[in-house]
C-alpha cells in the first residue's frame, strides 16, 4: 500500500532580490529567514525517500493563456521544462540558473487523472505546460543540489475568476489521498503560495496585506478545523488577497484532519510569508 | 469591456518580442487590428496599467512584462 510520507505548505517567492528590491532590508531578511527553514524541511523530505512528489501550486499567466484556463490540471508526461521568459522581470528570475528539465512520475500522476475523472473530478491534463516559479522555487529550495524525486504538479485556477471553491480543492486532495493510498508508492506533497498578497488583485493594493486574516487561518491549521477551512469563500479570499491558500486548501484534503504544525510565519507588510508542514503517520 | 482582449494583449506583449518591441515604438499602431474599446486603447497606448488593471487586466500580467511591468 502507498502513503503520504510528507506534507507541507510554504510561500513560493523564495527570492531574496525580490523583497530587497520591492520592500527593502526587512523583506530580504525575513525571506532568507524563511529559506533556511525551508531548506531545513527539504532535507526531512528527501529523508522520507519519497518515489514521486506532488508540487500543488498555481499560474500566474505565464502557462495557461486566457483562451483557456483550467480550474486543476494535471501535468502528464515522462519529463516538464521550467518555464524560459525573455528578459524577465524578478518572479521569473528566481527560475534563472535552475535546471532545464524535471522528470515526473507519469504512473502517479496519470492515476490522479484517469481516477479523477472516474471519481467526477473534470481535471484538465496537459503534456507541455512548464513550470513557473510557484512550482520550482520551493521545488529546488527544498532540494538543492540534489535531484528532486519524480514530480506530479498540480495546478489550481487561483488567479482568474471565477476559481474553484475552497471545498472543492479540498476534496480533489482527498481523491489524491485516495490515489496515493491505494498506489505502490511513498510520496511527498507542498502546497505553495500566500499568504496574503495582492488583495483584489488590484494594482492599487499591492504592497498590502492581510495579517490578521493570516493569523486566523494559520490558527485553523493549526486546531486542524477543516470544516471551517472548506467554508471560505471566494469573496474573503479575494479581498484579503489569499487566493493561493486554494492550493493549501488541497493539500489538506490530502493530510485528512491533522493538525498543522507552523515552521515559519512572519509579517513582512507587502505579503505575509508561511511554512507549515503536517503530521502523516 | 472586452476583458479576454485586454488580457490576449497583456499575454502577448509578454511572451512576444517582437510584438513587445512594436508596441513600444508605436503603440497605437501595433494594436491597429485589435478588437477594443477606446478606453481600453487609450489605456494602452499611455500605458496606465492602473486603468488596464480596473479594466480587467490581469495584475500577473501587468506586474511582469519586460520593461513595462513592475510594481
Amino acid at each position: 500500500m502507498g502513503r503520504l510520507v510528507y506534507a507541507a505548505a510554504m510561500s513560493h517567492v523564495l527570492y531574496p532580490d525580490y523583497y530587497g528590491k520591492n520592500v527593502g532590508p526587512h523583506g530580504r531578511k525575513m525571506v532568507e529567514e524563511l529559506i533556511a527553514v525551508v531548506r531545513e524541511m527539504g532535507r526531512e523530505l528527501l529523508a522520507t525517500r519519497p518515489d514521486a512528489l506532488v508540487v500543488i501550486a498555481d499560474d500566474h499567466l505565464n502557462v495557461f493563456s486566457f483562451d483557456a484556463i483550467p480550474a486543476m490540471c494535471v501535468r502528464i508526461g515522462r519529463s516538464v521544462e521550467r518555464m524560459v521568459q525573455a528578459d524577465a522581470i524578478e518572479f521569473d528570475q528566481a527560475l534563472d540558473g535552475l535546471p532545464q528539465r524535471y522528470p515526473l512520475h507519469e504512473d502517479l500522476a496519470n492515476r490522479i487523472l484517469e481516477e479523477g475523472m472516474e471519481a467526477d473530478f473534470d481535471f484538465a491534463a496537459s503534456w507541455s505546460a512548464p513550470l513557473d516559479h510557484a512550482f520550482l522555487s520551493p521545488v529546488s529550495t527544498l532540494c538543492g543540489d540534489t535531484p528532486s524525486p519524480p514530480l506530479v504538479p498540480f495546478w489550481v485556477n487561483c488567479f482568474v475568476a471565477p476559481q474553484p471553491a475552497a471545498r472543492r480543492c479540498y476534496a480533489a486532495g482527498r481523491h489524491i489521498a485516495r490515489v496515493i493510498s491505494e498506489g505502490p508508492w511513498r510520496v511527498a506533497a507542498i502546497a505553495t503560495g500566500g499568504l496574503s498578497h495582492f488583495p483584489e488583485l488590484s494594482l492599487a493594493r499591492v504592497g498590502t496585506s492581510a495579517p490578521s486574516f493570516d493569523r486566523h487561518l494559520v490558527g485553523l491549521m493549526e486546531g486542524g478545523d477543516h470544516d471551517t477551512l472548506c467554508a471560505l469563500t471566494a469573496k474573503e479570499l479575494d479581498l484579503t488577497g489569499s487566493h493561493e491558500f486554494l492550493n493549501w486548501m488541497v493539500l489538506m484534503g490530502m493530510t485528512g484532519p491533522e493538525r498543522a504544525r507552523v515552521r515559519f510565519f512572519g509579517e513582512m507588510g507587502r505579503i505575509d510569508l508561511a511554512a507549515v508542514e503536517w503530521g502523516t503517520a | 469591456m472586452s476583458r479576454y482582449e485586454v488580457n490576449v494583449l497583456l499575454f502577448r506583449l509578454k511572451k512576444d518580442a517582437g510584438f513587445r518591441g512594436r508596441f513600444r515604438e508605436d503603440a497605437r499602431g501595433a494594436l491597429v487590428d485589435a478588437e477594443l474599446t477606446d478606453e481600453e486603447r487609450d489605456a494602452f497606448v499611455r500605458w496606465d496599467a492602473r486603468r488596464l488593471n480596473e479594466l480587467g487586466g490581469s495584475l500577473h500580467l501587468l506586474i511582469s512584462i519586460p520593461g513595462l511591468g513592475g510594481h
